[in-house]
């Protein structure tokens, strides 16, 4: 039998860790209660998150949102603001898993397992986002690519929680996107992905263009190289094949049960072709 | 219930549906018996060794564990499996594949059993391994059972007809080709599962999730050192068996487990990778081809090569080949064939049966034959089929006589009229860009029954209640097909009563009779004959009864309604309930048994080959079109839209009929595109469902199933079963459609989208 703690507030959260300092951390569970099924890892005690109420709610100031760490991908799917401003983070949420895992699965979860393949971290990344991590000392914000640095690593410092990812909205005229490739249509983990951020002048130009590609390295990729290759170009798919031989040499795929690492290589290439406007 | 008709045709709504859509309805899973016990296995490290000493002691210290059973503690013969019975209920002197039970475990909890497995100490002498059929084949690969004169060849056989293959020198036209199909896994709802007790009467109860309770009770009887006497089994409706519960899963070892678990009931129930381990998969296959026609187009020689890796154990391996060498030649009249195949133990996880139990694999092959052919004679695809399919009378490529209801060219007929059809080049030619689109096609058939050797008897057992209803005591399991449901529609039909009029007993080897597995295509034909005689042998006695009762001496004059007896002269009603008062207990009753057909006079093939079932004498008939659009970018195929058109005789229930052939196609879907059950060294890598990718809803389209009516005069109301042939074409039909698409043919399974953009790079790079 396990015990499992449910704090209402930071404050308990914080007590009932220090109380049980060995305890594992529940953001929803879609990846924590699959490891403790197989074993993967072992706790007596879990601290579950779903009833911290500083953990949950969506706010935006006009300029910035910032999503709580516990908020669900059934809630980031169903958010205005996040459909309307931050389209690449309302698409992965639409193709995360299932209703389920959806309704289940946390940002915060999906951040702190920092799986390369985690639906909603390309789009984080082009979106530059920023993370609140919080103490019972204090505080410190950290962008996305800084926080985690490897499969399951981050920069999450003991007694540290996520308490919320804060993202500069984008001003009008920025197009973002996200497009999976997994094993089938739903329910599926990514074997390729590839998040997209563009400023596009009114004749068609690229301004800023940001590419960050999920499943094809240890951590979601980005490259300045890249996306240099965009600036000042109209899309086409002259250009989109350059960008994507370039991206196709810098990926570090593997091969494992899902997909083998020649095909990831191919896809990280040809996804980009899909940013070509219908 | 409010009464619906029951009429045979219409969709009477199945009556397990409110049970299992309420959750009411138990399955073998739901039951947690008072004061139970878990059971479960620890399985072999190994792939093929000796075991030289099990080490229990620490497991027994454990609190909570109850006991920890080896071999020895089995008295009986400790083997299961039919027609072979080679498979050890706890593994003694060998292990022969990674799945291996090795102890059984009995303790309070599930944790306690998986502790208890961890603290067990197996020390094992590892022997040389052989994963690859051919290699298996070799004089010196390593034999997992000794005892065999033919080592690890399970069964094989040849079918020479005709000049053989020597006549493909007299085509004009020829194609060669090989395919190579990866294991499937059933991936049903319901893992392995069951609950056992020893009662007071020393009598070992089992309820169990099981396509087989009466074959278990004697294969028990045998394996545990019982009389079959003190085993009782029954068999409720199952979350899924599709064949991997076509004889013992867990139940030699629950009943080892309630024999030894001081009367308390027990209960094991497989997580989803012990089912994976230890389950039966569809049979991997290699195959090899070659096909000739004359110019014509009329086909003239085929010959090919099967080989099955049936795994550590035989299962249902030689039936399996049997049925794949009877459909490799397809639904064709070829006058010369050369079939050749093997099925062969290796050191991977098991095979047996599996819906379509062999078709699928050569139909997978033998059909993408017959388009690479019409391409190269620049024929119509279907056309060509068309041209060479059977008719009644015919003999197909394999030598088999198509003597009862023969509708593939009726189906071919229905699908050359479809919009689909016609219109293909047209939707082939709008495929949006970086899209590409193509239709294609398969056809083929499904034996059904049991062959010439086994008899297929179905004993069907009817009573009317004392409050005027009707108990039907159904011999065969139902998993999900809705064979119960059917036998409502049957029974009521003849015996002219509502749905509500009947209440359904599922299969328990004390009260029903035995009556056959559920399996082969046969559990509507075989049953349904034997209870269609059994309602008319009660109706006879209920009407002769009312004779008695001073009704006169005609029973032409009477006429059995719902609920009554109408005599028409007098306008009187006797009801039933009055009837079923006035007889005795056993007139109650109406037994009646049935022996399905066979096709006797065969020796095309050799006898081994013939007793694993060799010929069918009924059989169904399709044929497939799949209209697929693959992205080019990523390789992925979808599938946008599918049609069937099917002979399975007379349509008893379009609602069922429809059920059983979209859930056959969606199988197959998965099959042809996602299902790739990978193992490497006995070590199986897509471990759950997480890895092993099943299709979900989004992934299959909308189904038309177009029922072609031929009449079956051997079957009930003139039907012919359908549980299989829907999962035999979805993998040729969808591989045409793929290689039309990118000029290539992807010859192993399954077409993954990886796959497929090699094919384009392959294509691309020319």
């Amino acid at each position: 039998m396990k015990k499992v703690l449910f704090p209402l507030n930071v404050e308990e959260m914080w007590s009932m860790w220090q109380d049980n300092p060995e305890a594992g951390l529940l953001a929803g569970g879609t990846d924590l209660l699959v490891k403790l099924r197989s074993q993967r890892i072992r706790l007596k005690t879990i601290i579950c998150l779903e009833k911290v109420k500083e953990l949950q709610q969506i706010n935006t100031d006009g300029a910035q949102i910032f999503i709580g760490a516990m908020t669900n991908h059934q809630q980031l799917l169903e958010n205005q603001v996040v459909k309307s401003r931050l389209g690449c983070l309302h698409q992965a949420a639409a193709v995360l898993g299932s209703p389920p895992i959806r309704h289940m699965g946390t940002i915060g979860g999906n951040i702190c397992t920092a799986s390369p393949a985690g639906d909603t971290l390309p789009p984080l990344y082009v979106l530059q986002a920023n993370l609140e991590l919080v103490s019972p000392t204090g505080s410190r914000i950290v962008p996305i690519e800084e926080f985690i640095y490897g499969p399951g690593k981050t920069a999450l410092a003991p007694m540290e929680v996520l308490k919320q990812v804060i993202i500069d909205l984008p001003v009008p005229g920025i197009q973002t996107h996200y497009h999976k490739v997994g094993q089938r249509k739903a329910l599926a983990i990514s074997v390729c992905s590839l998040a997209c951020y563009m400023q596009l002048a009114p004749d068609g130009s690229v301004g800023e263009a940001r590419l960050a590609w999920g499943s094809v390295g240890p951590t979601v990729m980005r490259f300045p190289e890249v996306e240099a290759l965009l600036y000042g170009r109209k899309i086409s798919l002259d250009i989109l094949r350059q960008c994507g031989e370039l991206a196709s040499q810098k990926v570090t795929p593997i091969s494992d049960v899902r997909a083998g690492a020649e095909y990831r290589r191919r896809l990280t290439a040809n996804l980009l072709i899909r940013l070509l406007p219908d | 219930m409010k009464d619906s008709t029951v009429a045979i045709g219409t969709a009477l709504p199945r009556a397990d549906g409110p049970g299992k859509v309420c959750g009411t309805e138990k399955y073998a899973a739901d039951y947690y018996p008072e004061g139970m016990l878990w059971a479960g296995v620890k399985t072999s490290d190994y792939a093929h060794a000796l075991v030289k000493e099990i080490d229990v002691s620490a497991a027994l210290i454990i609190p909570g564990v109850h006991a920890v059973l080896i071999h020895k503690d089995v008295k009986g013969s400790n083997r299961v499996g039919v027609p072979e019975s080679d498979a050890p209920v706890l593994a003694d002197y060998k292990v022969c594949h990674k799945g291996d039970p090795v102890a059984l475990i009995i303790a309070e909890s599930r944790e306690m059993v998986s502790r208890a497995a961890a603290a067990i100490n197996v020390e094992y002498q590892a022997l040389p391994a052989v994963f690859d059929p051919e290699q298996a084949l070799l004089p010196d690969a390593p034999v997992l059972h000794e005892n065999r004169a033919d080592k690890n060849l399970l069964l094989s056989g040849a079918i020479n007809k005709g000049k053989g293959a020597l006549a493909l020198e007299e085509c004009t036209f020829s194609v060669e080709s090989e395919f190579n199909l990866p294991a499937q896994e059933h991936a049903y709802l319901e893992t392995e599962t069951g609950v056992a007790c020893l009662n007071d009467d020393g009598v070992l109860e089992l309820v169990a999730s099981t396509q087989t309770p009466f074959r278990d009770r004697m294969e028990l009887a045998h394996a545990l050192g019982l009389p079959a006497t003190k085993i009782k089994i029954s068999a409720p409706y199952l979350g899924g068996g599709f064949g991997g519960k076509d004889g013992i899963t867990v139940q030699g070892l629950l009943g080892l487990a309630a024999l030894n678990s001081s009367g308390r009931p027990v209960k094991m129930w497989n997580s989803r990778e012990e089912s994976f381990k230890s389950s039966s998969k569809r049979h991997p296959a290699r195959m090899h081809y070659r096909l000739g026609c004359k110019q014509d187009g009329s086909l003239h020689a085929l010959s090919c090569r099967i080989v099955l890796d049936t795994g550590a154990y035989a299962s249902l391996g030689g039936p399996v080949l049997a049925l794949a060498m009877e459909h490799a030649a397809g639904v064709y009249r070829i006058e010369n064939t050369y079939i050749e195949g093997f099925c062969v133990y290796t050191n991977n996880p098991i095979s047996g049966a599996f819906r379509g139990f062999g078709a699928p694999q050569v139909l997978a092959a033998v059909e993408q034959m017959i388009d690479m052919l019409a391409d190269k004679i620049g024929m119509d695809p279907l056309e060509f089929r068309l041209k060479n399919a059977v008719n009644r009378g015919d003999e197909l490529g394999s030598g088999v006589l198509m003597s009862r209801s023969t509708g593939i060219v009726a189906c071919l007929q229905t699908m050359q009229k479809h919009p689909l059809w016609i219109n293909r080049r047209q939707w082939e030619k709008d495929a949006p860009p970086f899209k590409r689109r193509a239709v294609g096609m398969a056809a083929g058939m499904q034996g059904t029954g049991y062959g010439p050797v086994v008899a297929d008897v179905a004993n069907a057992k009817l009573e009317l209640l004392v409050d005027g209803r009707f108990r039907i005591y159904s011999g065969v399991a139902d998993m999900g097909q809705g064979n119960n449901a059917t036998n409502v529609q049957i029974a009521g039909e003849i015996l002219g009563q509502s749905a509500a009029a009947f209440e359904l007993l599922q299969p328990d080897t004390e009260r029903s009779l035995p009556s056959g597995s559920s399996s082969a295509s046969r559990t509507t034909y075989s049953f349904g004959n034997a209870l269609q005689g059994a309602c008319r042998l009660l109706k006879e006695r209920i009407l002769t009864r009312v004779c008695q009762m001073g009704m006169g001496i005609y029973q032409e004059d009477l006429l059995l309604v719902p609920g009554r007896v109408h005599h028409i002269p007098s306008g009187k009603d006797i009801p039933l309930t009055v009837i079923a008062t006035a007889m005795t207990d056993s007139e109650r009753v109406s037994v009646n048994s049935y022996t399905a057909p066979v096709a006797r006079h065969h020796e095309i093939v050799n006898p081994a080959v013939r007793a694993a079932g060799f010929p069918h004498l009924v059989f169904c008939f399709a044929c497939h079109l799949a209209r697929i659009e693959i992205n080019e970018l990523t390789g992925e195929v979808t599938i946008c839209d599918y049609l069937a058109c099917t002979d399975g005789g007379r349509v008893l229930n379009p609602q069922l009929y429809e059920q059983q052939i979209q859930g056959g196609i969606v199988q197959g879907i998965g099959y042809a595109l996602w299902e790739d059950f990978k193992v490497s060294a006995g070590e199986i890598l897509s471990s759950n469902l997480s890895t092993y990718i099943i299709p979900g809803s989004l992934d299959v389209p909308d189904i038309i199933s177009l029922p072609v009516e031929t009449v079956e005069d051997s079957g009930p109301f003139g039907m012919k079963g359908i549980g299989e042939i829907g999962i035999n074409l979805p993998y040729p039909a969808i591989a045409n459609a793929v290689a039309r698409a990118t000029g290539r043919r992807i010859k192993t399974g399954p077409l993954s989208a990886e796959r497929v953009w090699q094919a384009l790079q392959a294509e691309e790079e020319q």
